[in-house]
This record gives structure tokens, sequence and C-alpha cells, in this order.
């Protein structure tokens, strides 16, 4: 597969923990990966910049527990836009295993919580990133 | 008079067999160096030579003695045991009352509030934007009927209350609650407890939403500070907490985090000094809370190493004499950062070490964290085990039988000496660097905290640094834990509650006080006296917020990685 992959990191809410979307950040850029830090976004202005940017994959941190509410409504935006399929979307932060599954039902590719080594979240990204482009 | 470590002792003679020793542990060591979690290089063993030149009185003397190394009373825990204070907050004013009911029921000796992200970023519940955080990480503190069903039947007026919430957002949360003191019936003169009041905790700490600059939010760190304190209308308040607890989480080592600490308390008195406050007015308030982090020898002479310090800063810098300002007293939180997912019941056992390192540190007060925090909030259980594991240190293991148990160890001593040396290179590292408003501006400070994210990420991932349960001794099943949920109507619980407020207050008189405060903060006067008013009157905390960044402006930080 050819191309760089363009990831957009943000972070919705008022909730500042930042140093895990830092760290991610840090390795997908290290792994060839070009990253647009979004830093504080609403879930409008994290689609409207997925969109203008081109990104591949938004990446969204999340240490409130809000975490539900926000990816129920950032897909069901991107949805609404029509273009749910042309991002990859993956979640990281203080999210419960048992929340995991719903939130991949929503159409969250990957879930990763403390303590993921970012060599995981990388690989899954390549991977679907490559899937994505055989389709 | 003074008398010198090691006099007595024959020196050449202990060199010549340290000399024959160190033979033995060649080849021997499992590695070629070894480092404190702050990467200081550690020797095998420290005897008297290390201390050769250390002038006892001089560098350590006695407990509430200068320059306070032993402690900062001369009594320490035979006269008063340290302050279990869990901070605590979380779906409502009113769940959270009932979690400090609790506490207070099985021994808790201080309140402390966790305030959710809206409360800190003056938001209003009804923001879609922000609307599903609403008490997910902390008390949602929108007005003052919040505030009064927080503290509702509990003592007030003998145990102080810590309001964990931030400049701009402290000036309005922390004037509700002294508006619900005085309606309780109490003077504010006898209020007891806290603002932590720290732009740096939320500049690298956290990132603050919405922000204002780091220039006005010094001004009103320092107006709380001059209202409270220097003025005398809450004297027996802490104005501001020096929180290093929070730059620490973010990965800094234990040298960087004293730095940043004494780099940010300077800004603040030397903003006070330049409104003309003499510095014995504010001073003796002046409050700090650490972090509880893992290198167990390391943290005890951090604590050590901070309080001779602060001396020297104070007594040199500044000129004081009064020995109430040049004690360094403190909190202590043990390290949130360190607790894992995986495996979560390993971390009653880090909790446990790093309180030990705290209290043998000679802590003021204290906050020990909850088994399953890297999963969600603490559940109810979990926090009556944190603080259980503080009861029985107190009373199970003597630790508070003797003042400063590792003073005169060589190694404690010789670290502790260390520490101090390598931040005050730090400290001037950061004076070259602007001082630490400027260096927020600059960016500078978010370049050390992002390089110090990735450094950790790196060691922790390439194994160097191990962690139990993540790069070592990892189990394939893990038994899941039950995770504690807040109330998911809590924001139509907060909605209701400010819905009614403005039905029933004076929204006239809202609006001309809030045109006054427009004028307070042209004229960049303290907001204090009008922020009173204003909650009072049932302003809320988003009312008062956006009238400082319509005045001010917004402000995003300059974030390199």
């Amino acid at each position: 597969m050819e191309g760089v992959i363009r990831v957009l990191m943000s972070k919705p809410g008022a909730d500042g923990h930042w140093r895990g979307s830092v760290t991610v950040s840090s390795a997908m850029r290290d792994a060839g990966m070009e990253v647009i830090f979004g830093g504080f976004q609403s879930i409008e202005e994290i689609v409207e910049t997925a969109i203008q940017e081109d990104v591949n994959v938004i990446g969204v941190s999340i240490h409130s527990m809000a975490h539900m509410a926000y990816a129920k409504e950032l897909m069901d935006l991107l949805d609404e836009k029509g273009v749910k399929d042309e991002f990859i979307v993956v979640f990281g932060g203080v999210i419960p295993e048992e929340d995991v599954p719903k939130l991949k039902s929503l159409g969250v590719m990957g879930v990763y919580g403390p303590g993921t080594h970012t060599a995981v979240i990388v690989n899954d990204i390549k991977e679907a990133f490559a899937a994505k482009a055989a389709t | 008079m003074t008398s010198k470590w090691g006099e007595e002792m024959d020196l050449d003679k202990i060199e010549a067999e340290e000399k024959e020793w160190s033979k033995l542990l060649e080849g021997c060591e499992r590695k070629p160096e070894f480092k404190t979690y702050s990467g200081i290089p550690v020797k095998a063993l420290y005897t008297p030579l290390d201390l050769k030149d250390h002038d006892y009185l001089e560098k350590v003397g006695f407990p509430g003695k200068p320059p306070y190394v032993r402690g900062v009373h001369p009594t320490m825990y035979r006269g008063k045991v340290w302050t279990t204070r869990m901070f605590s907050g979380f779906a409502t004013p009113e769940e959270t009352n009932a979690r400090w009911r609790m506490l207070y029921e099985e021994g808790q000796t201080g309140f402390s509030a966790a305030v959710d992200s809206l409360t800190q970023a003056g938001m209003d519940p009804h923001d879609r934007r922000v609307g599903p955080e609403v008490g997910t990480d902390g008390v949602p503190l929108y007005c003052k009927p919040a505030l009064a069903a927080m503290v509702e039947g509990l003592p007030i007026d003998k145990i102080g209350v810590a309001l964990v919430v931030e400049d701009a957002a402290a000036t309005i949360t922390a004037s509700m609650y002294f508006n619900v003191y005085m309606e309780r019936g109490h003077d504010l003169k006898t209020c007891m407890g806290t603002t932590q009041n720290d732009l740096l905790s939320m500049s690298i700490g956290c990132l603050q939403y919405r922000a204002l600059d780091p220039a006005h939010r010094l001004k009103l760190a320092c107006d709380i500070i001059e209202w409270c304190t220097a003025d005398k209308n809450v004297p027996r308040w802490n104005p501001i907490n020096f929180t290093t607890y929070n730059y620490r989480e973010g990965g800094i080592d234990a040298v960087q985090e004293l730095a940043f600490g004494f780099a940010n308390a300077i800004e603040h008195i030397n903003h006070m000094l330049g409104r003309g406050r003499k510095i014995e007015e504010f001073a003796n308030r002046l409050a700090f809370h650490l972090s509880a982090h893992n290198d167990f020898f390391e943290e005890i002479a951090k604590y050590r190493a901070a309080r001779r310090v602060w001396y020297k800063l104070m007594k040199d810098t500044y000129g004081v004499t009064d020995p109430k300002l040049l004690a360094f007293r403190f909190h202590i939180q043990t390290a949130g950062s360190t607790l894992t997912r995986q495996q979560p019941m390993v971390n009653i056992v880090r909790i446990a070490y790093q309180a030990l390192a705290a209290a043998i540190g000679g802590v003021q007060s204290m906050h020990t964290n909850s088994y399953d925090e890297a999963l969600c909030l603490p559940s109810e259980e979990a926090v009556l085990l944190a603080l259980r594991t503080q009861q029985v240190l107190k009373e199970e293991t003597n630790i508070t039988n003797v003042i400063d148990p590792m003073g005169g160890s060589y190694y404690i001593e010789w670290l502790t000496d260390e520490i101090e040396e390598r931040v005050w290179d730090y400290l001037g590292k950061i004076e070259n660097a602007g001082g630490l408003v400027k260096s927020l501006e600059t960016g500078w400070l978010y370049k050390e905290m992002t390089s110090s994210f990735n450094n950790r990420r790196r060691m922790i991932e390439s194994g160097e640094e191990r962690i139990v349960g993540i790069n070592c001794y990892t189990t394939e099943e893990e038994t899941p834990l039950r995770v504690f949920r807040t109330n998911p109507d809590a924001a139509k619980v907060e909605m209701a509650r400010i819905d009614k407020l403005k039905a029933e207050r004076d929204n006239k008189k809202i609006e001309e006080l809030l045109t006054k405060l427009r004028g307070v903060c042209e004229r960049e006067e303290n907001v204090m006296p009008t922020v009173m008013e204003l909650t009072k009157e049932g302003a809320i905390n988003q009312e008062i917020y956006d009238t400082y960044r319509d005045i001010w402006g917004e402000w995003k930080a300059n974030i390199v990685f």
C-alpha cells in the first residue's frame, strides 16, 4: 500500500487529560504517519477538520467516561454527512472493557486503554488502512 | 557550634576498606548502571565518605528548626499525625455529599472536592459541546446552591474543605463557597480550607478548555491570594496550593516536579510583591501538593530536599525571618499515573508503598488513590480501602513514633543534597527560559512536558522501566472489576438546578453586577469583591467566566511534540 497515513487526533468535550493523546500522536509520527493535533474540538469541528484535511484516521482521546455519548454523536454525524466509510475511527483513554464491544458496534475500529503498547495501535491502524485500500 | 559528621572517624581507613570491598562487586552486578527514577546515577553503597563535609546543623538540623529538613514541626507525628484528606467528587453535589459523609464517618479528617471539567472551564451544562461530561469526572459546582448541597450537614466550621479548582474558575467557586459558609451562620474569619488555584495544573498537568492567557490566569490567582490572605477576608484559608502532583503525572521526574513548583511559587510571589504587598502578608498561606511516586528513597529525599529549598528561597531570596513562612508544609497524593488497568489489585500495593514514603518523608496531609482509578472513578469499596491504607500506616506500623527516621542514612542524606542541587540548576533553566508564565507563552514548558511523555513511553516500551502487568509478569486472564459509573441523569439534575435558580433570582441585579464586573476586568482590578456579590445573588459559573473571556479573550497553548 502506497501513501502516508494521515491522522487527526482530537479531544472532544472539556476534559483536559492530554498526555495520552500526545504520547500516541508521537508514536504515530515516529511510525511514519502524519498527525494533525486537533486538541480540544467539538464533534462538528472534528468532522469538519477530518474532511478538510483529508485524513484517513480520526483518533479520539477521552478520560472523562463520556466516551459513549461522544462516540455516538461522532459516528452519527459522519453517517449523516455520508463519509462514515472514509475514516478509520479509533478511541483511547479510560474506557471500561465492557464498553469496547458497544463502541465497535457503532463503527469504531479500535479502543485502546491505559498501558497499551503504542506498536499495537500503530499496527492495527496500518492493517485497517491496508484492508481499506484493498477494497 | 557545628559538628561535622564523621569527624571522629578515621576516613582514610574507611576509604581503604571501601576500595577493597568494591572489588567484590566487579562483574557481579545485574546492570552496568543503576539510576533513580529521575535518572540520578546511584552507587551500590553509601558510607561516611559521602557525607564527609556534611555540616549537620547547617544542612539538616532539628524538626521545626531551620532548615526544616527533618520536618516542619518540633513534634511531628508524636504531636499530630497527618490529615487524611481524600479527594472526591462525582455525579451531583448530593451524591458527592453522601460519599463525603461515608468518608467522614469512616475516619477521614479533611474534605477535598474533585470538580468536573465544566466547572473548571466555566461551561453551562446546557451546552451540547460539553453536556455529556456533567459530573463524569468530578462534582458539578456551577452555582451557589450546588456548593450548599455538597457540604450540607457537614461540620465545615471545624473541618477544612479543599476546592480543587484552578484560577479563573477558582475565583467563582471559592466565592460561592464563602457565601454558603456565611449563609450557614459562620464568620468568614473562621473559614478553613484551600483553593487549588494553580494555573500550572491546568496548563501542563491537564490542558485547560477555553483557557485565558497565562498572564490573566496569574492575575486571577493572585486576586484570590490578595483578597483572602493579604486583605485578611478569609485569613485561615489557603488561597493557593501549588500542585506539583499534577505536573508529575505528565511523566516529569522528581527534580522537575520540585523545580516547576518552586518556579510557579516564585512567579506568584513576585506578582504579589509587584502589587505592593509584603511577603509577610501572604506567604504563610502558600500551600503545596506533591506527588508520592514509585522510587521509594528518592521520594523521601525529595520531601526533605523540598523543605531545604523552600527555606533557602524564603530566607535568601525574599529576606523572610518569620519561621511560619520558612517551613515548607505539603499535602501528597499517591501517583495515579503509576496505576495500571492490568491486574488492578496490584495497585493496592503500589499505593501503600507510595503512602509509606510520604509518611516517612514528613507529609502534613495525604490522599491515597483507589486501586480502580485506571478503569473508572473510584467505587465506594475502593475508596474505603484507600482510606484504610492510611489508617494502617497511622495505627499499626509505628512509623509515627520517631521523627524523620531516615535522617542520617548515608544514602538519604547524600540523595537529599543531590536533589536539592539539581532543583536549583533546573530553576536556573526555567529562569533562562523567561520564568514560568513566559515559558508557557513561548511553549518551552510544553516542549519539556512532551519530551517527558515520549521519554517515559520509550523507557516503558523498551522494558528499561519495568511495570508489573504492563511489560513484565503479565497475565492472560484478567479478573474483571465492577466498573463504577456516575449518575447518567446528572446533566438533567444540574440543568434543572440552574433553570430554577435563574427563575428565582433577581436577573436585573445580575445584569448590573455583570456590567460592573466588566469594568473591573477592563481596569484590571481585583475581581473578588464583585464575584462575591455576583455569586451571592445567584450568578452561575459560566456567566462570570464568560465575562473574563469576553474582556481578555481565549488563549491556545502552543503545543510542540
